[in-house]
């Protein structure tokens, strides 16, 4: 019996999961270094949760059992589908690795935070619910059609088969459809995660929190929770969008050397997508709420002529 | 080999209908102009490809003139005239954002149904962006539709005269040099005369928005 692939597997399953903190520290870091601060380490997160883990925690006597639950459902839906990725080698530990799956899990940790948000009593709360299902109804066509024409070009929804054929492809495969469905996914990603343009993640301003103002009420281990969830699901994003969209070095044997190479190949990835959300962050100002839907739509738009070149070219 | 020439041919048609997005995002004219010449640029390219590939050498004499012309002297033109207009930004388009790029996008869905049957007869490398370039062509002519100021409307007509030369390029590689030369040409006095114009709306009404035009009834 071989257990190497089990191995492996879980393996990278557990770096995504240990990995997701520094991720946003990393970005915070290069975000405090662009502006000529210091910046906090990298173990920064891993101290935060640590703190909220040990404190108490204070419950609205208005809330009801899902405020205590929508922690527990967001988190344990985005492990899930972290488990669904493959990062070094294709083959993933989770039930497969359907995209159409993975993203309405995801969508399923949205709407649980989104019907929490109401519950706290707070109007904060509300409002940043409000938004971000406005926010959430535009993202999802653009996301589904990007992965729609990933999935035309290589002939599969399953992200496994998708790394393997686009990164055995050879340089023909570099054509419009993968460049435009990489520019809108990237787009989407920004919006998934509530980060610039659209959130600011590092304000709790009351006129412009999206995200922030979804989590308002929470406190003590369930902050840990959503805090941890909204992290990790960065991570889950930019390992769609590097192992999807530009997965060379993914490697598909047990060779030790091929998944060393994987390992610098989805390191270096990482470390330039965080890099460059980093740049844009310190670059960029916060778009105003009503003019979110126009960058929304040229995502939608950039997805749909993806799916369009691949039949027209 | 061949199929490096079309995958950088594909990747540029498709870079020029993004400009043509592009521009249909943007209300500020800076921006316009920018996109317009970017558009030209990428256009220049691939009329020296396809010259390249087919050893016809007057694309590359056509490809020197768009980057002479489009790239150099008409936006620079534009840049000016709107220095004089004192026009920077388009304030209330006829249509939203949202709703002309969605527009867009079913003008490129409609023209992939349209030139589908033409595009099966063909033979050449380039038959391929016979579609894009008819969406070109319409998305200018949207441009022009849906925006008031007369300086958009001359950028919606140079981008629809990009749609249609790209159409040359695709379907029969160019025509012959004297017949592009008065294009050119024409294009060039077309701009100017143009522009004369915008200037001449803005100094009689105190605006160039066309749209007020049609008290001219009365």
């Amino acid at each position: 019996m071989d257990y190497s692939l089990f191995i492996i597997t879980t393996l990278q399953f557990l770096a995504l999961l240990v990995s997701a903190p520094a991720a946003v520290g990393l970005i915070r870091l290069l975000k405090a270094r662009a502006q000529g601060r210091r910046g906090a380490s990298l173990l920064q997160p891993y101290r935060d949760l640590r703190k909220l883990w040990r404190k108490d925690e204070q419950v609205s006597e208005d809330a009801s059992w899902l405020f205590r639950v929508a922690p527990l459902i967001s988190a344990a839906s985005v492990i899930l589908t972290a488990s669904m990725l493959p990062v070094l080698h294709v083959t993933v530990l989770g039930p497969g690795s359907d995209m159409i799956l993975a993203i309405y899990i995801l969508m399923l940790a949205r709407a649980i935070l989104v019907l929490s948000s109401l519950e706290g009593g707070s109007v904060f709360g509300g409002m940043g619910g409000s938004r971000d299902s406005m926010i959430s109804v535009l993202i999802e066509p653009a996301l589904l059609l990007s992965i729609f024409s990933l999935a035309a070009l290589a002939g599969s929804t399953e992200l496994s088969s998708t790394a393997q054929f686009i990164s055995q492809g050879g340089y023909l495969i570099i054509g419009p459809t993968l460049i435009l469905a990489a520019a809108s996914f990237c787009i989407t990603t920004l919006a998934e995660n509530a980060r610039l343009p659209f959130d600011n993640p590092a304000t709790h301003l009351e006129l412009t929190m999206v995200h922030e103002a979804m989590v308002l009420e929470y406190s003590g281990r369930s902050l840990a929770l959503m805090e941890y969830s909204s992290w990790l699901k960065l991570t889950v994003f930019i390992t769609i969008l590097v192992n999807g969209f530009l997965p060379w070095g993914i490697s598909s044997t047990l060779d030790p050397l091929s998944l060393a190479l994987a390992f610098v190949a989805f390191m270096f990835k990482l470390i330039l997508a965080l890099g460059l959300i980093a740049l844009l962050e310190s670059q960029m100002a916060k778009m105003r709420l009503f003019r979110l839907p126009n960058l929304l739509t040229t995502s939608f738009t950039l997805a749909l002529l993806a799916l369009m070149a691949f039949y027209i070219l | 080999m061949t199929e490096i020439m079309m995958n950088s041919l594909n990747i540029l048609a498709v870079g020029i209908l993004l400009a043509s997005l592009m521009a249909m995002t943007t209300p500020r004219m800076g921006q316009l102009i920018r996109i317009f010449t970017l558009q030209s640029l990428m256009l220049a390219c691939m009329a020296a490809l396809v010259g390249y590939h087919t050893g016809s050498e007057h694309l590359y004499i056509i490809a020197s003139i768009i980057v002479l012309l489009k790239v150099f002297i008409i936006p620079r033109f534009l840049n000016y005239s709107i220095e004089r207009i004192k026009v920077k930004r388009e304030l209330e388009p006829l249509l939203g954002i949202p709703g002309s790029l969605l527009l867009s996008a079913a003008i490129v869905v409609l023209a992939y149904f349209v030139t589908e049957p033409v595009i099966s007869l063909t033979e050449v490398i380039t038959r391929n962006c016979l579609a894009i370039s008819l969406a070109v062509t319409l998305i200018g002519l949207l441009l022009m539709i849906t925006r008031r100021k007369a300086m958009t409307e001359v950028i919606g007509l140079l981008m629809m005269e990009n749609g249609l030369f790209l159409a040359v390029i695709s379907t029969s590689h160019g025509m012959p040099l004297i017949v592009e030369m008065g294009i050119f040409f024409d294009v060039l006095v077309a701009v100017i005369i143009m522009g004369m114009f915008a200037f001449r709306i803005n100094e009689t009404f105190e605006t160039s928005d066309t749209s007020i035009l049609k008290r001219l009834r009365y």
